[in-house]
């Protein structure tokens, strides 16, 4: 396992030696392959009743650590690394080349980017930095760019303090708001910039044609994923949130070809189980959003806890899994000058990343999934060092009470050592919720039973003559 | 029912239009002549006057209202000419408030013969040119104004405003004169008396080689720009001073829009609102023409919606949405082969 990473690539940080660099890799590759695989195992034996289509994104997980697991898949191809759901995939792929999302949910990974990060930054920055530089991420294709989006802070930081290890880093310029039509222009500008320098890297022109095949391929991904968005929103849960937030973050590093066919086999399987009626769980327990930061595998911790204690995820507002390729774009003429802005315009416009401000289409959106899915609570999660979604927290709070829907707010990173205090925390307010409902359906029968025993009372009979005296004053407005 | 409005959802938008386009634009300048066809003058489009007496069905409501205000003041309410202006005003709210402003997007030949010169355009792979929404905004007084000044014109004639001198009676259709539709839909009939320089008085020359430039500038803006000429057609303001009456709608529920920029890319008009307002619900502006591209490029379930007296027409949907981007990004090659042996199979 540890002779497929290689090993001509040398480490440009002087103050590590190539041999300690190579231990790091070694030992790094070892605890994230076993954190996978006990994530993994947790999910399979702890939860009951999996779709047997979830087999193949079980896996296809191994992309994540089993590094030769996909050999054949990647070899000889040019990657595209790159971090956050702004990079056009559809170019990356009309240019010849095949789009690596690079962020990272390994918590072995965590320390190792401790040495380059502030301690206080956020875990998904240090452990993708981490990965970023024991360069751990596919290392069977030639990773010809590693394209950062200047989002949050961290992210835009991290492409001065990466310069230190890495050559192919590619700035994103991010517009901080999308408001503004000047924004939207700017942003196109630079995606066409980016193509041009795809275009370079990879040696392959983006043509009409090949754009075309790549968003159709993109469109098909598309697709199905909305079918199971869709499926989803049914009042009886058919799949576990855990296994479709899994699912959904195989797209990172799968084939698109593969995982769509693979997502619609499990499409069908849902389907068949809402005809036999096999239900995961009653209608009365607690169907939960779950918001904030990604989750990636393997820290796929809270979704599970979430789902142990016996909430269901019904549905997720994260950029890892439901925000991946929810939008779709659309284009007026099959050019490129009409198709490449397209393209641009949708992933900065319809994005709801908290990096933008203002960020009430997030509000929005999250409003409008609580109506869609018939959500009881939400579940708001940040992790430690994440300023954006932590300073988001306090609207959404505000907005979630106004209505009259609980939200539970939880900071937490990729350490399992929280686990006994999350679960205390996940319990009560799955508890709470739970008692709202029952107290919801016993006031919804009595308020039946009510009506069918309803008898005229003396009220009544008085609001009727007051009425027949009032038609009987006015009879010359209705013509007698 | 409903397999049949799921039919109309994934209708490929774009198709039915052209086609329909190419009807209405025959009906409307052949079809007096060979169909028999009348309409009257009350058509809310611009569908020329000049060609009504020769092969046309229709005539341009505004066309005629310009000549139909040629009046003295006295002779607006009393007299059988007062009553002849309203029942036409009349009859063309009545035309006007069944399909809205729909006219423009489907029936207007002179918006027709717009798109074709867009698909000449994209024929020859040329850009098309957009504007800000500030110089929208800056653009959309000059159809006022010409509503305005070719509705005053010809009341000037008989009549004195604040004192200033009459207008001679050549003032009697100022906008027809300047207008490029007589001079580019006559040319379908191969009329070509029209493009000339009327050397009658200096009225005249100004009128007539006014319309001569506003003719070219109706091709090469055209030609650049998706429906140029609409942003300045004083129809299209009038249109809008009713177009809240009228029973077919365009409404939006801003709660399920993602935003996107889906409708505005493909709107013809550069409409930014109908994208970014998601307060209110009727989002059709002045310069919509209701061709309801926007509909079909919504990939939101139920998000625009097209009604007929409340009765929902065309919604956006997800798989219509979808279906109608697979057939713009072209079928894969096998999917292609499998038709065209299912056709070989036939013969």
């Amino acid at each position: 396992m540890h002779k497929q990473v290689q090993k001509k690539e040398i480490n440009n940080v002087e103050s590590i030696s190539s041999d300690r660099f190579e231990r790091m890799q070694r030992r790094t590759l070892i605890h994230l392959a076993m954190e996978a695989k006990k994530t993994l195992d947790e999910i399979r034996n702890h939860l009951p009743a999996h779709p047997e289509a979830m087999e193949y994104f079980y896996e296809r997980c191994k992309l994540f650590y089993d590094y030769e697991y996909g050999n054949d898949l990647w070899q000889g191809e040019k990657l595209v690394a790159y971090t956050c759901i702004h990079v056009p995939e559809e170019l990356v792929r009309a240019a010849g080349a095949i789009p690596v999302r690079i962020c990272s949910g390994a918590y072995s990974a965590d320390q190792i980017g401790a040495e380059f990060l502030p301690a206080k930054s956020c875990p998904i920055m240090k452990s993708t930095a981490g990965m970023a530089f024991l360069r751990l991420f596919r290392p069977y294709g030639e990773v010809v760019m590693m394209v950062i989006p200047t989002t949050c802070d961290q992210k835009t930081k991290f492409n001065e303090i990466a310069g230190e290890f890495r050559d192919d880093l590619y700035i994103l310029e991010l517009p901080p708001s999308k408001e503004s039509e000047e924004s939207r222009v700017y942003w196109q500008r630079v995606i066409k910039r980016f193509a041009k320098d795809l275009e370079k890297k990879t040696g392959q022109r983006i043509t009409r044609r090949r754009l075309k095949a790549a968003m159709k391929t993109q469109l098909a991904a598309q697709s199905a994923f909305r079918e199971f968005y869709q499926i989803r929103k049914d009042p009886d849960p058919l799949i576990w949130g855990t296994d479709s937030i899994l699912a959904l973050n195989i797209y990172f590093l799968d084939d698109p070809e593969n995982w769509t066919s693979a997502m619609k086999m499990l499409i069908k399987e849902l389907l068949i189980r809402k005809e036999k009626k096999t239900f995961l769980a009653t209608r009365r327990s607690p169907r939960i959003l779950l918001t904030g930061t990604p989750l990636i595998f393997p820290n796929i911790k809270l979704s599970f806890l979430i789902e142990q204690l016996g909430g269901i995820i019904v549905a997720d507002e994260t950029c890892s899994s439901n925000r991946l390729i929810y939008d779709m774009a659309a284009f007026d003429e099959g050019f490129l000058f009409d198709m490449v802005p397209a393209i641009a315009d949708r992933y900065l416009k319809p994005c709801t990343c908290p990096n933008f401000t203002p960020d009430t289409d997030r509000e929005r959106k999250i409003l409008e999934m609580i109506k869609a899915f018939s959500i009881d609570g939400v579940i708001y999660q940040f992790y430690a060092g994440c300023v954006l979604y932590e300073m988001a927290v306090r609207r959404m709070g505000i907005m979630l009470e106004e209505r009259g829907i609980p939200m539970l707010y939880v900071e937490t990173d990729y350490s399992p050592d929280d686990i006994g205090q999350l679960s205390t925390r996940i319990e009560a307010f799955l508890e709470s919720i739970k008692a709202k409902k029952r107290g919801k359906r016993i006031r919804r029968l009595t308020a039946k039973s009510k009506l069918k025993n309803q008898r005229l009372t003396m009220e009544d009979y008085h609001v009727f003559c007051r009425v027949g005296h009032w038609l009987y004053r006015h009879q010359d407005l209705f013509g007698g | 029912m409903k397999s049949f409005r799921r039919r109309i959802n994934n209708v490929n938008l774009n198709r039915f239009r052209s086609l329909f386009q190419i009807g209405a634009f025959l009906i409307l300048v052949y079809g007096g002549y060979y169909l028999g066809l009348e309409l009257g003058r009350g058509l809310p489009i611009m569908t020329c006057l000049y060609n009504h007496h020769l092969y046309g069905s229709g005539g341009c409501f505004f066309g005629y209202f310009q000549r139909l205000l040629t009046l003295p003041w006295p002779f607006y309410l009393t007299t059988p000419w007062g009553k002849k202006n309203l029942i036409m005003f009349l009859v063309f709210l009545m035309w006007f408030l069944f399909f809205n402003k729909a006219w423009c997007g489907y029936m207007c030949p002179l918006g027709t013969i717009q798109d074709w010169i867009s698909k000449l355009r994209q024929i020859l792979r040329v850009r098309y040119s957009s504007y800000t929404a500030r110089q929208h905004t800056i653009l959309k007084t000059i159809k006022y104004f010409l509503l305005v000044c070719s509705l005053l014109a010809p009341m000037a004639i008989f009549n004195s405003f604040f004192g200033l001198p009459k207008l001679p009676i050549v003032w009697e259709c100022p906008f027809c004169e300047i207008c490029p539709g007589r001079k580019i839909i006559l040319l379908f009939i191969g009329e070509l008396s029209e493009w000339h320089i009327n050397f009658v008085c200096t009225d005249t020359i100004v009128l007539t080689s006014l319309g001569i430039w506003f003719t070219a500038l109706f091709l090469i803006g055209g030609f650049f720009k998706k429906r140029f000429f609409c942003l300045f057609c004083p129809m299209n303001a009038l249109h809008h001073l009713f177009t809240r009456l009228a029973f077919l709608k365009l409404y939006k529920d801003g709660s399920k829009c993602t935003r996107c920029g889906n409708c505005y890319r493909v709107c013809d008009a550069e409409i930014l609102e109908v994208a970014d307002d998601v307060e209110s619900r009727y989002i059709v502006n002045d310069r919509c023409s209701m061709c309801f591209k926007c509909v079909a490029a919504c990939p939101e379930e139920d998000c625009l919606k097209v009604t007929f007296l409340g009765f929902p027409i065309f919604n956006s949907t997800e798989e219509g949405f979808i279906r109608r981007q697979n057939i713009m990004l072209g079928y894969p090659p096998k999917k292609r082969m499998a038709c065209i042996n299912k056709f070989k199979k036939k013969k």
